[in-house]
């Protein structure tokens, strides 16, 4: 057999190893329900933002600490403490993603991925003035 | 209605280079192909006009783009969609590839660019080479056609006019009017790319990408003509410079993720970025495979393979982050404009393509009969080119994640932590990369003695052994791996380093390959070091939550800093001065200060990291780095209050007794107070009132330090006036918001007793994090020796045929 035959199956070995090792590693979407019955594994959780209930944040106390409740996809909510500072731009978030685990009755997360849409969406016609604007802008404030 | 002040001509006149370069395209390829198959001048000559004339189109459309953007014209959706009146006209370039129809106008305008070089230079397979090409060109401006055939729409058109093209528009209030343009201002540029690494990185980038379907057009030419070495020659100049620039533009693209995004690093392993790494990867392998096959053959297959799959990576790495297929994964990508249906049929078409071309000519491929020597440097460059497939293939895999999603509908997520991920999966391959590039050069091509071999690598192997064991124990590396990879590349780039200097005797003509190898061997160490030995300095020193400690999340990333409260970090004392608003933009003011032996404070530098303010798309914090010889300073502010609230009326609060002695030491809101001494003093020396010789005046002298180490003395005085009358005049200082009274003196213990009135203070604060980069300028140096090392390789190529 020859010497690059040799390489060629042990290329063709790591590469399977690589498939599978790399899908190994990933983690999987979830919800509030199934992570509730794993507390030992990490979660990627999506789902928006309950606006209703209150946001903690204290930087005084704890700049890494900051809780929100949150639905998941099936509207199922949950207490999220999130073990970072609070996002910039929180509440103009319209879906969150989380990764953490469950404990108890909160979703401890230590990363957050949040998509506005309106950073990266392509132009809707519900164009505002800069009147609108400011209006929003006071509103949200 | 008839509107004021709309400017239509420009318009059409861009709508018909757009129509003109996509009919050119057609016919240079179709003219290309029967040039190239009947070896026909006249054809060839049709086909070459036709590449100019498609070359003028898109030099057209791009100048036509640019003529909108910077005169402001919002009646078009373009402009309206990506521009706005208080736009700077710096980031002009940022808004022409902001959008989809932009960037693939500016890899269109770059493979014009390309062709129009190879058809100058008109070497052998031109005519083949120029009809993939122009396939190429064919889709590209189909991509901005905007056109409905059979209800498929076909492209984006950038010319659509607001109030013709998008009928959702036409029943706004503000549209209602003739003179609309008046009111008329545009959505802005994403706050993102309001930077200037923006106008530089994309056009590389591209440049980048484009640069990659010459190697592919010239090996499927070569395929196609059966010419399977003939290409090799003309093609590597090209390579090497793919590989340079795409290098550089994915470079570029870590440099302003560092610089201006939160990621807190260059590489973050963001899907975006491995979408770019991978083809450059394969390109790179198939580069060295190119070399082996022009020296000594028998790699046709894997080169043919490696070197056109590059290309395929491009088209797929378009698809992925434009497809908003990665949406929910990275933080860059774009939304899906509806082409990427189109998208993938020009990915499959190009795949079966090479497939086919690849299986026809399989059994007729060149083959070496002779069994291979280990000791050749062939060999090493084979199977180091074959890591570095396997490599790519990883991030490849891992980055797909959501397009196995799509394909299985399963439900796995990236994983969580990316770049350990990656990292611990890349490492051993980079390690056996640097590993066969330092001394595959010392190895002769088909056969070397391995004694004399080895007796040229041991030097550079044992200084690359002292120098790494020396910087692994001065920096206290335990890693294992990292430890390996240290010492794997400190053997590349001496091994390298040695070559040159010994072998090649330090001619620079034949010197890219190996200080290519010294700065991508350099490059790797200082990310090395950078990112294992990156330090967070920012843990919280100030009052901390202690009930949320103790479990596995604990974060003390961030740091909080009161307004002008001075916390240590690391070697440096830190201070929050306020804030400064310019424009849209918010700089926080972060004072690094050093202590003197003194006691004083001494200021080193400020950083200005900033928050973009923009109400339409969401603000965006960006930070700001102190750059140093060996080390960099990151400081991101992670939440701050934009809002300037009405400070609470900055009223003086409830009185406070406090019974003090000499020498005793207050904290206070402002200030910290130390009771320097209690004395009788004349009365004839107070001012303020008018007193007796027999009158009794007793002065504290109290001395505050405020939060800058400042110093005030406040003196109140306690005074007994005809021997019976009791009061103290009180003193105090505007600025450290305090007051004090002396209203008494207890004999028993010597203690006296104060009234301290404090002002309420908000104080602003932000919460910011900081992490040094050791050592982060070895790896800009690395790529700028990588990226000096190909340019020769480029020179000695073209101008030596080498």
């Amino acid at each position: 057999m020859k010497k690059t035959h040799i390489i060629g199956i042990i290329v063709i070995a790591i590469s399977i190893g690589v498939i599978f090792g790399s899908i190994n590693d990933s983690s999987t979407y979830s919800n509030f329900t199934e992570s509730s019955k794993n507390e030992q594994a990490e979660f990627h959780i999506v789902g928006y933002l309950n606006k209703e209930k209150p946001q903690v944040y204290e930087p005084q106390k704890n700049p890494d600490l900051f809780q929100f409740y949150m639905y998941d996809k099936d509207s199922v909510e949950r207490k999220v403490v999130l073990h970072k500072s609070k996002p910039q731009d929180f509440d103009r978030s319209e879906q969150i993603v989380i990764i953490g685990k469950s404990k108890k009755n909160e979703f401890h997360a230590d990363q957050i991925l949040m998509k506005c849409p309106s950073k990266y969406d392509n132009g809707s016609p519900e164009f505002q003035s800069p009147e609108e604007l400011e209006k929003e802008r006071t509103a949200n404030s | 209605m008839k509107y004021i002040g709309e400017h239509l001509f420009v318009g059409q006149l861009g709508n018909f280079f757009v129509v003109t370069s996509f009919c050119f395209a057609l016919l240079a390829m179709l003219s290309y192909f029967y040039a190239s198959k009947n070896e026909d001048k006249t054809w060839k000559k049709l086909a070459n006009v036709s590449f100019i004339g498609h070359t003028a189109s898109v030099f057209g459309i791009v100048a036509v783009l640019f003529y909108m953007l910077m005169n402001q014209y919002f009646e078009y959706y373009y402009v309206w969609q990506h521009s706005s009146k208080a736009l700077p006209l710096r980031y002009i370039f940022s808004c022409f590839w902001e959008g989809q129809e932009g960037s693939f106008l500016l890899w269109t305008f770059w493979h014009t660019v390309l062709g129009s070089i190879i058809i100058w230079r008109n070497g052998k397979l031109t005519t083949s080479v120029m009809a993939i090409f122009s396939s190429v060109q064919v889709f590209l401006s189909s991509m901005l056609l905007g056109v409905y055939i059979l209800e498929y729409k076909v492209g984006s058109n950038p010319f659509t006019v607001l109030l013709r093209d998008h009928p959702e528009f036409v029943n706004l209030p503000l549209f209602k009017s003739a003179d609309y343009l008046l009111h008329l201002d545009g959505r802005g540029l994403n706050p993102l790319l309001q930077n200037y690494w923006m106008t530089i990185h994309p056009p590389t980038l591209f440049l980048g990408f484009a640069s990659t379907l010459v190697p592919f057009a010239y090996a499927l030419a070569g395929l196609w003509k059966k010419r399977y070495n003939e290409w090799i020659k003309p093609a590597m100049p090209w390579t090497i410079f793919s590989v340079m620039i795409l290098g550089t533009g994915i470079l570029m693209g870590g440099a302003w993720a560092y610089e201006a995004l939160s990621f807190g690093g260059f590489w973050a392993w963001d899907p975006v970025e491995n979408a770019s790494l991978v083809p450059w990867l394969t390109l790179v392998g198939g580069m060295h495979l190119m070399l082996i096959q022009e020296k000594k053959g028998g790699v046709s297959f894997t080169m043919f393979g490696m070197v056109l799959i590059s290309f395929i990576l491009i088209l797929y790495s378009t698809f992925l982050t434009r497809s908003g297929i990665l949406g929910d994964s990275s933080v860059h990508a774009f939304t899906d404009l509806g082409m990427s249906g189109q998208l993938l049929l020009y990915l499959l078409s190009y795949i079966f393509i090479a497939i086919v071309a690849l299986v026809v000519n399989y059994k007729s491929l060149p083959r070496n009969k002779k069994e291979e020597d280990l000791w050749t440097r062939e060999f090493w460059m084979f199977t180091g080119s074959l890591v570095l497939f396997i490599s790519s293939f990883q991030i490849l895999i891992s980055t797909s994640i959501p397009v196995i999603n799509k394909i299985f509908g399963s439900a796995l997520a990236p994983p969580s932590d990316a770049i350990s991920h990656y990292n611990s999966w890349q490492i051993p391959f980079v390690i056996l990369v640097l590993l066969f590039m330092s001394f595959s050069q010392f190895l002769k091509y088909k056969k070397s003695a391995f004694k004399s071999f080895s007796k040229a690598i041991l030097r550079s192997l044992i200084a690359a052994l002292v120098i790494s064991g020396i910087i692994g124990f001065l920096l206290k590396m335990t890693n294992p791996f990292e430890l390996f990879l240290l010492f794997t590349g400190s053997f590349a780039v001496l091994g390298n380093l040695d070559y040159w200097l010994s072998i090649l005797k330090g001619k620079i003509r034949h010197a890219g390959s190996s200080i290519s190898h010294i700065g991508f061997g350099v490059m790797m160490i200082g990310a090395l070091i950078s990112m294992s030995q990156q330090k967070n300095i920012s843990n919280n020193t100030s009052s901390f939550d202690v009930e949320q400690l103790g479990d596995e999340f604990e974060n003390k990333e961030n740091i909080l800093l009161m307004e002008n409260d001075t916390l240590p970090m690391d070697d440096y004392y830190v201070s929050y001065r306020g804030k400064e608003e310019e424009g849209v933009n918010v700089y926080f003011l972060v004072e690094y200060m050093k202590r003197l032996p003194n006691g004083d404070f001494e200021s080193v530098f400020t950083l200005r990291p900033r928050v973009q303010t923009n109400p339409r798309m969401g603000n965006v914090a960006e930070p700001d780095t102190r750059h140093f010889l060996d080390k960099d300073i990151y400081t991101h502010v992670t939440w701050a209050i934009l809002e300037e609230d009405k400070k609470d009326e900055e009223e003086y609060g409830e009185p406070e007794v406090k019974n003090v002695k000499v020498g005793d030491t207050l904290y206070l809101k402002q200030s910290i107070v130390i009771l320097d001494s209690v004395r009788r003093i004349l009365p004839i020396d107070i001012k303020q009132v008018e007193l007796q010789e027999s009158d009794i005046a007793v002065e504290a002298k109290l001395i505050a330090w405020d939060f800058n180490t400042k110093k005030h003395t406040l003196r109140p005085l306690f005074i007994v006036k005809d021997t019976s009358e009791i009061y103290g005049l009180p003193d105090g200082i505007e600025d450290i918001g305090l007051k004090v009274s002396f209203n008494n003196i207890n004999p028993k213990d010597g203690s006296i007793e104060l009234t301290f009135i404090q002002k309420n203070v908000s104080r602003d604060f932000i919460v910011m994090q900081a992490i040094v980069f050791p050592y982060i300028n070895l790896l800009w140096l690395g790529c700028f020796i990588m990226i000096i090392g190909t340019i020769i390789a480029i020179y000695s190529r073209v101008k030596f045929g080498k």
